[in-house]
């Protein structure tokens, strides 16, 4: 059981991060989002932490968690900056239009969401996880 | 005029880094900032010259309708050359005070005193309230710093946290009156309010506004009965207290009263209410000067009752009073900074703070002696000394005023023993003989003497030619005052006035005292009971009862007991909600179920509930998680089945994500654990849980008989792809239209998370060295 869960949870784990992402980018149109996407990437390294060690989690998360949860609420207040210079007012968003996608300061906002809501939720698991005997 | 504000804040910013970077001369380089201040405003003094004012307007907060105005007029400008004068010597004076000391303690004061004259220069020159406000806390702020800057003295922190209480309290009750003001005109531009004071008056709210900005200012002008903290912020270095608090800060309530004079011009009881508590305050603190030790505790109170004076002043009306105003802000600043500085010198080179066991130290000190003489004379109102002429403009507003003879006696005393604390800080440590101090254990240096110099050679100066300044600065700052231009003829020699006749007199009790100050002295340190009533017992009171109301409520409300939180917020939340539904206007209003029953809807509710039961039935905490799972589950299909797949899909992966986490804690706990709660407390547990169930039972029922307002939903759903680009109205509205709501929320999760993180720290036995 531990081997098979500790195979299987390299390719659920690729498997959530690409759903998670597929989440984000389509959230302005469809179901889904900043948030969900990034609850949906916690749990793929909640998983890989459970399965392989809080330590394999922590490498693939490259980044520590709290900087990528400062790095996300930055990306967030900055996406807001472009609005302020042209229309003085904050988070008024930019778009700009590729083929028929609208991409514009709002996906950074989210793409900010999504890594505070990773960061934050990692901070605590790998915490938690963390001194747990395999 | 913005670039006031910016240089002085930039100098603020780079003092610590040029502290390191220079190390002794920084005091000298740093003092340049407050020297190119001082010039930027007197260059203004023609635009002001006339009783006009030079405004700069840029937009700040523009849908709060706030802007960075910068209004200069002469009452601003007299306050503006003071704040940047008196800066740039202490910053000169401070190199040499630090001189001994670590570079970094340098460093740090001077990027403070720096800041504080940002604070000080904005306060004076913003138009708006609200930025005005907005640097007057600051200016709170950066006294707490100061006060507290060697805060490993005990003393040195209650101080700070006394006067950061006293100033910064009295702060937000001034800021409620400039709300008020806000409500009732509609702005908080300051030239429109003095504009329109009439409409002011006349709104319901006068009376109110008057109030909480007269305690406002009186915290931070150290009025009776505000009046305790200022001699306690002695424990700052000297240079601080010789600015902040005798020099500029304090003085920042008075600003304020004379701003708002002209506003309440035609309200009689602000003038009466001014004129008594400043008689009051002149009475406490020149009591207390007289039995106070401390070489600047005597200097402090003898501050107090200065801006009593000037309280009293700004409560006369008259052109006369608004030159007596401005006349004796002046003659206070020069002598009572040279004074402090004074006091510094000799504290520096002795390490003795007590007044009485300095003497004799004319020998070590001659140049300060000399300039501690000068300073005094002018706060003893000799001519020829500008606080002669300030003195004779006082008594000329009294008279002029046709005030009752009260204040008039109050103030020949307070002046007199103003005059006899002149002698006494001026002539005991310096030429007394008794208790001779034999060796210092520095000598005077030329750094430390260019401040007091030149302030009390000022003194005279002004004295003697009193033309040049009364034209430059007196007329233009009581013009503003007064609302109009004055003809000012600032003048050393009045002529034989009845004002001659109260000099003298004054002058003649002040020598008295000078020679009976040690009876006087211990004759009131007799006095223990009365001098407890005007001290900061009330404030000891207040904050004492505050500290034991909160241990009170600690002890009762966070005594550590998990399941005492919950149901406290339980007992709170069914409380509250049935409040709400039974005394509501509606009532309670349960619409009767109309349509089918829609069995998918039953069947998964009916899951959730058995979820609850297990969870509370179950025996082991695993087997409660797992139940407490269902029931998330069951609630995320219920979102799926009424047509809300965003709300499912949170649902389920927070839903997932709790069982992950939960099980970590789990995994740490025992498995099987007998219940702790007795049966009484477990009957208490559930009645609190079955009304909690209740009460949201009733308020979801009664909310889905008001029918529901779609006019928000039609403007999203109309406009969020014209708009936001997204057809997602629920990710369009968090990123787009509510996105600094969003970024607030996630900025609190960042800050808990950290929080957590943080405390979760020590709960791992190993790997604490990795983080």
């Amino acid at each position: 059981m531990q081997i098979i869960f500790a195979t299987m949870s390299r390719l659920f784990f690729v498997l959530m991060i690409g759903v998670s992402l597929f989440m984000l980018f389509r959230g302005h149109n469809e179901p889904g989002g900043g948030f969900i996407g990034g609850l949906i990437a916690a749990l793929g390294f909640a998983l890989l932490a459970m399965a392989r060690g809080v330590e394999t989690a922590r490498r693939a998360l490259v980044v520590h968690p709290v900087a990528l949860m400062g790095s996300g609420l930055l990306l967030a207040f900055v996406s807001g900056l472009p609005g302020l210079l042209s229309d003085r007012s904050f988070l008024t968003h930019w778009w700009t239009e590729i083929g028929s996608t609208h991409l514009g300061t709002a996906t950074t906002f989210d793409i900010g969401v999504y890594c505070v809501v990773v960061g934050g939720v990692l901070c605590l698991v790998f915490r938690l996880y963390e001194g747990i005997e395999q | 005029m913005a670039w006031i504000i910016i240089i002085a804040l930039a100098g603020a910013a780079i003092a610590r880094p040029a502290a390191e970077l220079l190390g002794k001369a920084s005091g000298w380089v740093m003092s340049l900032v407050p020297l190119v201040l001082f010039v930027l405003i007197l260059r203004h003094a023609g635009d002001v010259a006339d009783g006009g004012a030079v405004i700069a307007t840029m937009s700040w907060v523009p849908s709060l309708g706030v802007d960075l105005t910068l209004r200069l007029d002469g009452f601003s400008m007299l306050f503006g050359l003071l704040i940047t004068g008196i800066g740039t010597l202490v910053t000169i004076y401070a190199g040499a005070y630090f001189a001994e000391k670590p570079v970094a303690d340098m460093g740090r004061f001077l990027a403070l005193i720096l800041l504080f004259m940002t604070a000080m220069l904005g306060t004076v020159l913003s138009d708006d309230l609200i930025v005005m406000f907005v640097f007057w806390e600051l200016t709170s702020l950066t006294s707490f710093m100061l006060i507290g800057f060697d805060g490993h003295k005990p003393e040195a922190r209650k101080a700070a946290i006394q006067s950061l209480l006293v100033t910064g309290g009295g702060g937000l009750v001034l800021f409620a009156g400039i709300l008020l003001i806000g409500m009732t005109l509609g702005t908080f531009s300051f030239t429109e309010v003095l504009a329109r004071s009439d409409e002011l008056v006349a709104s319901p709210w006068a009376g109110v506004i008057a109030v909480l900005i007269m305690i406002g200012a009186f915290t931070k002008s150290a009025q009776v009965p505000f009046h305790f903290w200022l001699p306690n912020a002695m424990a700052a270095p000297t240079p601080a207290s010789a600015y902040l608090h005798s020099a500029t800060m304090v003085k920042l309530g008075i600003f304020l009263l004379a701003r708002f004079d002209g506003v309440f011009a035609t309200m009689p009881a602000f003038g009466t209410t001014l004129v008594i508590v400043g008689s009051l305050t002149m009475t406490v603190a020149a009591l207390k000067a007289l039995r106070a030790e401390g070489y600047k505790a005597v200097l402090a109170h003898s501050t107090v009752a200065s801006l009593g004076i000037l309280v009293m002043l700004i409560g006369l009306d008259g052109e006369v009073a608004a030159v007596a105003t401005v006349g004796f802000i002046l003659a206070h600043a020069l002598y009572k900074a040279a004074l402090f500085f004074c006091a510094g010198t000799a504290i520096h080179a002795t390490g003795e703070t007590s007044l009485r066991k300095l003497g004799g130290l004319a020998r070590f000190l001659p140049v300060t002696a000399v300039a501690a003489v000068l300073a005094s004379l002018s706060m003893a109102g000799l001519p020829p000394f500008v606080g002669f002429i300030s003195k004779e403009y006082l008594f000329e507003a009294q008279l002029t005023n046709g005030w009752n003879v009260v204040p008039i006696v109050v103030a020949v005393l307070v002046n007199a023993v103003m005059c006899g604390v002149a002698g006494v800080v001026s002539i005991k440590p310096f030429y007394f003989k008794s208790h001779r101090v034999d060796a210092v254990k520095h000598g005077e240096t030329p750094v430390l003497l260019i401040g007091p110099l030149l302030l009390a050679t000022g003194g005279i100066v002004i004295g003697l030619f009193p033309g040049g300044i009364g034209d430059l600065l007196i007329g233009p700052a009581a013009s503003a005052l007064y609302g109009s231009p004055i003809d000012v003829s600032f003048q050393l020699w009045h002529g034989l006035t009845p004002m001659l006749v109260l000099s003298v007199l004054v002058v003649s009790i002040g020598v008295a005292i000078v020679i009976w100050w040690d009876a006087i002295h211990d004759r009131l340190r007799r006095h223990d009971r009365l001098f407890r009533l005007i001290g900061d017992g009330g404030y000891h009171w207040v904050v004492d009862g505050t500290l034991n109301v909160a241990r009170l409520s600690t002890r009762i409300l966070q005594n550590g007991d998990q399941r005492r939180y919950t149901a406290v917020v339980v007992a709170v939340v069914v409380a509250g909600l049935a409040i709400a539904l039974f005394a509501g206007p509606a009532g309670l209003y349960i619409a009767a179920p109309d349509g089918s029953l829609r069995v998918s809807v039953t069947l998964v509710l009916l899951l959730s509930a058995a979820g609850a039961v297990a969870t509370v039935l179950g025996r082991s905490l695993i087997a409660a998680l797992v139940s407490v799972g269902i029931v998330g589950f069951a609630v995320a299909v219920i979102f799926m089945l009424n047509g809300a797949p965003d709300l499912a899909l949170t649902q389920i992966a927070v839903e997932t994500l709790l069982v992950i986490l939960l099980t970590a804690v789990l995994l740490r706990l025992p498995a099987r654990q007998r219940h702790s709660r007795t049966v009484g407390e477990r009957r208490r547990d559930a009645a609190l849980a079955g009304a909690f169930g209740l009460v949201i039972f009733l308020a979801v029922a009664s909310m889905s008989a008001i029918p529901l307002d779609m006019s928000l939903t039609e403007y999203f759903g109309q406009t969020s792809y014209l708009e936001g680009f997204g057809r997602n109205v629920v990710n369009v509205i968090l990123v787009d239209y509510r996105a600094i709501d969003t970024l607030g929320e996630i900025a609190v999760v960042a800050f808990a998370t950290i929080a957590a993180w943080a405390l979760l720290r020590g709960s791992g036995p190993s790997k604490r060295a990795k983080e």
